[in-house]
């Protein structure tokens, strides 16, 4: 029991130390949140990638999306990479193709997204490369905020923010805030050099880097965080633009919302192993000797903490339950014993006053998310509230089966 | 794989360590309140305890009314002091037993001392029972349970005790002592009955080793009174 407390008490504190960090990042950097990004003189070409699989639904509007994009057509080109789809995606790009001028290459069969990608890479005459998920919508000048930041020769990739597209029912509403959360975080995580995962829709790439590092790991579950941290690895920057806007859609249904996560969390596993050499080396400053390592120590701790929980209350609990066939199952004297004031006195104890102070931190870096991605908090109270106390045990849930399947090694499912 | 960047990377020294800080004096704080409503819990139970051994002294001193006033006037007035004392020890019992379960840096001399009054409480509670049903002729049956850390049927048996108890209420009382605390008038018990392993009970003077079912104690109750 000691060393349950122990690591609850660590896992509390990485989870405090983490939301400081990020407040007192936005701190130093708040006159940077906003500053006029220059012009570009002299536009580049862009080649935009779409892989697709099974996307008969929403290619259309991804690619509606792009065509609508302000920016002169004679400097973009895209590149629409079938990937063995088994629907109608094929045949719904093929009638696309008569309106709008895109590239359509087929795979004979689904041979994954890093693959697809990789492919519109080697034709791609663009001097920049984005990257779009055929399931999501960006708005129209989002390419003309992120080019910018390549002024600086040391950037390889620009992220824009990522929106949850459509929110109607109880899952989406959740995602959409977490997607908000995850808005200030990757700013915030772009001051301090250690954004982690370029997200496949409408993150931008200089062709050169890309090459130089080899493309996209066809043998990954999340080629997207793959990437970043290859970028890291070579040396270079990922920057982030707020204001550039994206909309995905996300699972609307539990079941393929766990389906995400654990491919997303696994991947994530596997790839803080491919990249361990990074973890705890100075040489890769704030994402090395921090972020790194805090959020594999807060994993690790999630997934310790659970299986003692586990075991302990679980434990007591069956116990507790067996021992009702002590006294015939007679549940209505087990009830009585119950003593609501001496709940009470148990609630009020150290861990909870530690609780109070951890949801405080934690609701205050949401609810800055909330004022910089969406302009407030008022129309998404509820979602607020709902989030910050049940989505992460949701999500840790999640990690929790994520580091088990890749445990006992089960079979990597794309 | 492992490449050098060609830069090096930036590195906030000065964030990490004012986060590192102020993240610290928050934990601080955060284990000083919970700490300090700890300490309050324990007071609390210190009061309650203080509050019975005062019911306690009084219920002595309705004794000394027996031989004055006599059978009849005062065995309703001890009966109903001792139904009072019944609840009231009940409650620290549970408090403690909940506070020592919950609160994870408790003072840890201090809970001892509370444990240590409080099983001093039950035994002067247990003689001034064994004499008021000597002097009034009532049948509240005792049980006296030592039970021990190191017992793995110790559990068992408290819920089996805590259920009879629900189930009798005021004409069962259980006096459950934590033999494991060096108390004196708790090991003078413990001598006189020879008590070595655990559970034991000591049901109306006669003792019971080892794990006993609700039915088994029952009957034993049942027994006595026939």
């Amino acid at each position: 029991m000691f060393w349950i407390t122990v690591m609850n008490y660590v896992a509390w504190f990485i989870f405090v130390f983490i939301s400081v960090v990020w407040i007192l990042t936005l701190l130093q950097n708040r006159d940077n949140m906003q500053n006029s990004k220059p012009r570009l003189r002299k536009l580049p070409f862009v080649s935009i990638l779409i892989p697709a699989y099974n996307e008969g639904k929403n290619i259309e509007n991804t690619i509606k999306s792009m065509f609508s994009l302000n920016y002169p057509k004679r400097l973009l080109e895209v590149i629409i990479i079938n990937d063995g789809s088994t629907d109608n995606t094929r045949s719904v790009a093929t009638r696309l193709k008569k309106k709008y001028n895109f590239k359509l290459l087929n795979n004979p069969k689904n041979r994954g997204k890093a693959y697809s990608l990789n492919r519109g890479l080697k034709v791609a005459k663009g001097e920049y490369i984005a990257c779009m998920d055929a399931d999501s919508i960006v708005e129209a000048d989002i390419i003309k905020k992120m080019l910018p930041y390549f002024k600086d020769p040391q950037v390889a990739s620009v992220t824009p923010s990522l929106k949850v597209w459509k929110k109607e029912n109880f899952l989406e509403k959740m995602q959409h805030a977490e997607y908000i959360l995850n808005i200030f975080l990757r700013k915030m995580l772009s001051f301090i050099d250690s954004i982690h995962v370029t997200p496949g829709v409408f993150s931008i790439y200089r062709k050169n880097v890309l090459r130089e590092i080899g493309g996209f790991d066809e043998n990954n579950l999340t080629e997207d965080m793959e990437i970043a941290l290859k970028i890291h690895d070579a040396g270079y920057k990922i920057e982030n633009e707020m204001d550039a806007i994206s909309y995905t859609l996300c699972p609307q249904k539990w079941k393929d919302l766990f389906k995400q996560r654990i491919r997303w969390y696994r991947g994530a596993l596997g790839n803080y192993r491919k990249y361990r050499h990074m973890i705890f080396n100075k040489e890769y400053g704030n994402l090395g000797l921090f972020f790194l390592p805090a959020n594999i120590l807060a994993v690790a701790s999630i997934i310790v903490i659970f299986m003692s929980l586990t075991m302990n209350y679980v434990g007591t609990f069956i116990t507790s339950l067996w021992r009702g066939h002590l006294i015939d199952w007679d549940l209505t004297l087990m009830l009585n014993s119950f003593d609501f004031n001496n709940f009470i006195t148990a609630l009020f104890s150290t861990p909870l006053m530690l609780g109070i102070v951890g949801l405080f931190v934690g609701g205050y870096v949401l609810y800055i998310s909330f004022n910089l991605a969406e302009g407030g908090i008022k129309e998404h109270k509820p979602t607020y509230i709902v989030y910050l106390l049940l989505f992460p045990l949701v999500m840790m849930l999640f990690w929790i089966l994520a580091f088990v399947y890749e445990v006992v090694g089960m079979k990597k499912k794309w | 794989m492992a490449r050098k960047p060609s830069q090096k990377k930036k590195l906030d020294v000065k964030i990490l360590l004012s986060a590192l800080i102020i993240s610290a004096i928050l934990f601080l704080s955060g284990i000083f309140i919970g700490y300090s409503i700890n300490e309050q819990n324990l007071g609390s139970i210190e009061n309650n305890i203080q509050s019975v051994t005062r019911t306690l002294e009084n219920f002595q001193l309705q004794f000394l009314f027996f031989d004055v006033l006599g059978e009849n006037a005062t065995c309703p007035l001890l009966t109903e002091t001792l139904s009072e004392i019944n609840k009231e020890s009940y409650d620290i019992g549970s408090k403690l037993t909940i506070t020592g379960s919950e609160s994870e840096i408790k003072d840890y001399n201090e809970y001892i001392t509370l444990k240590k009054e409080y099983s001093r409480l039950l035994v002067s509670y247990w003689l001034l029972s064994n004499k008021f049903n000597n002097v009034c002729e009532q049948n509240v049956d005792t049980v006296i349970y030592f039970f021990s850390k190191d017992c793995v049927t110790c559990d068992d048996q408290g819920f089996v005790l805590t259920y009879l108890k629900g189930k009798f209420d005021e004409k069962l009382l259980i006096f459950a002592l934590d033999a494991d605390l060096d108390e004196p008038s708790l090991l003078v018990l413990k001598n006189y009955f020879n008590v070595t392993e655990f559970p034991t009970m000591i049901i109306n003077n006669d003792k019971y080793e080892g794990f006993h079912s609700k039915d088994e104690i029952i009957n034993i109750l049942t027994k006595g009174e026939s």
